[in-house]
Formats: C-alpha cells, sequence, structure tokens
C-alpha cells in the first residue's frame, strides 16, 4: 500500500467540500478518480500529495516525500528559464544528479527535445503540459497523482501521456489519475474512485463502474 | 536542506537578473529616494552623516520588500510552490534559498546606493569603513532573515502583499537606528558612544529573526490556498 485514506474530510471555512472518504492505493495500480465539476476531486488529490491537511480523518502515507509525483492545474514552470534548466532545477532539488543527457532524453520522451534551449514562457499550454509531465516522470516517483494532465493536449501528446502512465504503472507506481473523460480512460485504469454529493459514490474495480452514474 | 536552498537561491538569481524587473524596480525607488533628499539640501551645504545613514537605510528596506515581494512572486507564477513544498528538502530550505537570494541582492542594491549617497547627500567616506561595511553585512542579515520570513506571507496575493510592510517596518526599527549609528560613524569617523550596545543589539535580532524563521516559515508557507 502507498497511501490509505480514512474517513477524510475537508471544510473551506463553513463550506464542506468532501466527507467520509476512505480508500487505499496500490503500487502498480491506476486508479481514476471520477465525479462532476466541483466534486473535490482536486482537493483531494491536495490532500493525497499532502499539499492540503485534512479537516477530519487521517492521511497514511508509506512513501516519502521526494516519491511523490504531482500535477496540478499549473505547470510548474519558470517561464524565464529554458525547459532544460527548468527540468535541471527540479531535479537537483529532488536530490538528483541527473547529467544533461538524461534531461534531454526525458524533454525527448514527451518530443520537447529541439526546444531545450528556448525559454519555456514561449511555450503553448501543450508544451508546457509536456514539459509537466517531464517532469513528474523524470522524478520517477512511487506515488503519481494527476490533476487532468490532459488538459491542452492534442491526440499525439495524449497517446505520449498514455504511454508514460503506462511505463509508470509498469515500474510499479501507484497513480491516481482525474480524468475529464473518464469513459475513455476506463480500460487504462484498475480502479475508480468515484465521489458524489461530497462523499464517495464508488470505490472499487474498474470493470464494475459505469461511468454515466456520475458524469 | 543547503543543498535544495542553494539550488533554489541560484534559481532566483538566475530569473531574477535574467529579467530584471524587481530589481531594477528596487533599484529605483531607493536611487530616488535618496535623489530626493538631496534636494532638500541648500547648494554646497553637506547632510550630517546620520541623516545620510539614515537615508542609506531607509533606501535599502524599500528595496528589500520589493525584493522578497518579487522572490516569492515568482513561484506563484505557475504554481511553483506546490512543487517546492513537495520536493524532499524541509520547507525551511526555501526560507533560506529566498534569503541568499535577498541577501545577494540587497548587496547589488546597496552597492549602487552607497556611492549615491556619497555623492548626493555630500558624504566622504572615513577610515572605519571596514567597520560600515561589516555592519551592512550584519544588518543585511537580519533584513533578508525577516524579510524571507514574511515575504511569504504576500504568496503573490496582492491583498497580502501590503502585510509584508506593514508587518516588517516595526520589527526592523532596532537593527535599523543600529544601522544608523553605526553608519554614521562610517562616514564621519567619529566612533558613537555605546557602539558595543549598538552591535550587540544587531546580533540578537539577526539570532532572534533567525528563530523565528525556523520556527514559523513552515506554518507560513504551505499549500493551502
Amino acid at each position: 500500500m502507498l497511501l490509505k485514506l480514512d474517513k477524510v474530510a475537508k471544510f473551506y471555512g463553513n463550506r464542506l467540500i468532501i466527507k467520509d472518504v476512505s480508500c487505499t492505493i496500490e503500487p502498480g495500480t491506476v486508479t481514476i478518480l471520477a465525479g462532476p465539476n466541483g466534486a473535490g476531486k482536486s482537493t483531494l488529490l491536495k490532500i493525497m500529495a499532502g499539499l492540503s491537511e485534512p479537516t477530519a480523518g487521517e492521511v497514511e502515507l508509506t512513501v516519502e516525500n521526494d516519491s511523490i509525483g504531482y500535477v496540478g492545474h499549473q505547470t510548474f514552470i519558470y517561464p524565464d528559464l529554458s525547459a532544460l534548466e527548468n527540468l535541471s532545477f527540479w531535479s537537483s532539488l529532488h536530490g538528483q544528479k541527473n547529467d544533461e543527457e538524461t534531461l534531454l532524453a526525458a524533454l525527448d520522451r514527451v518530443e520537447l527535445k529541439r526546444f531545450a534551449f528556448e525559454r519555456a514562457g514561449c511555450f503553448s499550454r501543450g508544451m508546457a503540459q509536456r514539459l509537466n509531465l517531464a517532469r513528474v516522470f523524470l522524478l520517477q516517483p512511487s506515488l503519481i497523482l494527476l490533476d487532468e494532465p490532459g488538459t491542452g493536449l492534442d491526440v499525439r501528446s495524449m497517446a505520449i501521456l498514455h504511454n508514460e502512465i503506462a511505463a509508470a504503472k509498469e515500474r510499479g507506481a501507484g497513480l491516481v489519475w482525474i480524468s475529464h473523460s473518464v469513459a475513455a480512460d476506463l480500460v487504462r485504469a484498475d480502479k475508480v474512485l468515484a465521489i458524489r454529493d461530497k462523499k464517495v459514490e464508488y470505490f472499487g474495480e474498474a470493470q464494475g463502474y459505469t461511468p454515466e452514474a456520475v458524469c | 536542506m543547503l543543498k535544495a536552498a542553494v539550488s533554489i537561491a541560484a534559481k532566483d538569481l538566475k530569473l531574477v537578473l535574467a529579467r530584471g524587473t524587481g530589481l531594477i524596480q528596487a533599484l529605483l525607488l531607493g536611487l530616488l529616494l535618496i535623489f530626493v533628499f538631496s534636494l532638500s539640501q541648500q547648494i554646497g551645504e553637506k547632510m550630517s552623516a546620520q541623516a545620510a545613514a539614515a537615508i542609506f537605510w531607509l533606501a535599502s528596506v524599500f528595496c528589500q520588500v520589493l525584493v522578497f515581494n518579487t522572490l516569492f512572486s515568482l513561484e506563484e507564477q505557475n504554481g511553483a510552490r506546490f512543487g517546492l513544498l513537495l520536493s524532499p528538502a524541509p520547507v525551511q530550505s526555501v526560507w533560506i534559498g529566498k534569503g541568499i537570494g535577498g541577501f545577494v541582492l540587497l548587496l547589488c542594491a546597496q552597492a549602487v546606493f552607497l556611492p549615491a549617497t556619497i555623492v548626493f547627500l555630500g558624504q566622504s567616506v572615513s577610515e572605519l569603513w571596514h567597520i560600515g561595511l561589516a555592519m551592512v553585512v550584519a544588518i543585511d542579515l537580519g533584513l533578508v532573515l525577516l524579510g524571507a520570513l514574511l515575504g511569504a506571507l504576500s504568496q503573490g496575493q496582492a491583498a497580502k502583499e501590503s502585510l509584508l510592510s506593514i508587518i516588517l517596518f516595526p520589527l526592523l526599527i532596532p537593527i535599523l537606528l543600529a544601522g544608523v549609528r553605526i553608519g554614521s560613524a562610517a562616514f564621519s569617523g567619529i566612533i558613537p558612544e555605546g557602539f558595543g550596545d549598538w552591535l550587540g543589539i544587531v546580533c540578537a535580532f539577526d539570532a532572534l529573526f533567525g528563530a523565528a524563521g525556523l520556527l514559523l516559515f513552515g506554518y507560513i508557507y504551505s499549500g493551502e490556498e
């Protein structure tokens, strides 16, 4: 087990966002986090990452902090640094000594190698998101939390994303994935955690889940 | 922790020096302040060493507020704060990194303010210049330790940014008074009465700001929005 949530609840001021959320994330599995807009999926993902404290309940993480990869709504990119400098900074911050060749290989995997020395601020939304994905997959974390990682990606980039997710799963990472097209991505998932009306509606095998029930 | 702090500081310096905006604004504000005060003098009149030192430190403090607002706003543009918080290094490494970056930028700004103070405010450099220089470093240390702590309060949100200067200035008064007293010695060549006491005040407040930063930064700089 990588992560366990036990009866987690979160309030923002007086507003209840989620309550009684319990689930476990196992290594080598992909869990899709489903639910309508405003259901509290992103808040739940931040709680899983340790970026937000739950108001009630417990979060048990068995991985070290450096072993969590998080892709949020924002890209974590410094626009005035080049793509290579961005990757270099994040890998050095995580204590990894990656040489230029390794960093360029990571950029190559998301088809950004030829833009390696260009300012990231000049990148389109899709390119910035690919750089963001390169950052996360370069660090090879044990737990990967993806909040709508397909935002801004074209069909070709989506294929790259799906390949990276499959590769991460293959090496034993646990993934939690908020997808904006649950029905299409269900084939890549092992489990589904569906949230409706602020609480868990379904948590179980992906095969037994019907997306229409929530989205 | 220190390695992560150095990485953050190096990245910040690269960004600020490449873009220039935050530092240039801070430099212009400080220089404008020194120039405006110079207009209060009659032609050929020499400002007292203590007044000149006070204006130098005022320019430095305004510069420091802008520098730390700039340094922390770098992390807000694309949500990089969350990435820093998810790194294996303790959150205090962000505080130390921002402090190192701010220290270098403040020294760069003061390297411009000092000649401007000498030229525009009619000062000369006495034989006690080395004491003045050592005190600049000691006082700057206190400025950046507190600035990096309170700069986190701003986190790029306009509503909170005003907090930085409101909270910062009263807390800095003791070390700024020491800076004025000892700075005047560097300009006039006369060691002020109670020099040792002022020195003790600077060291004590540096230690206090350092301890406060280590203890409180984790509570201030978080992933909550």
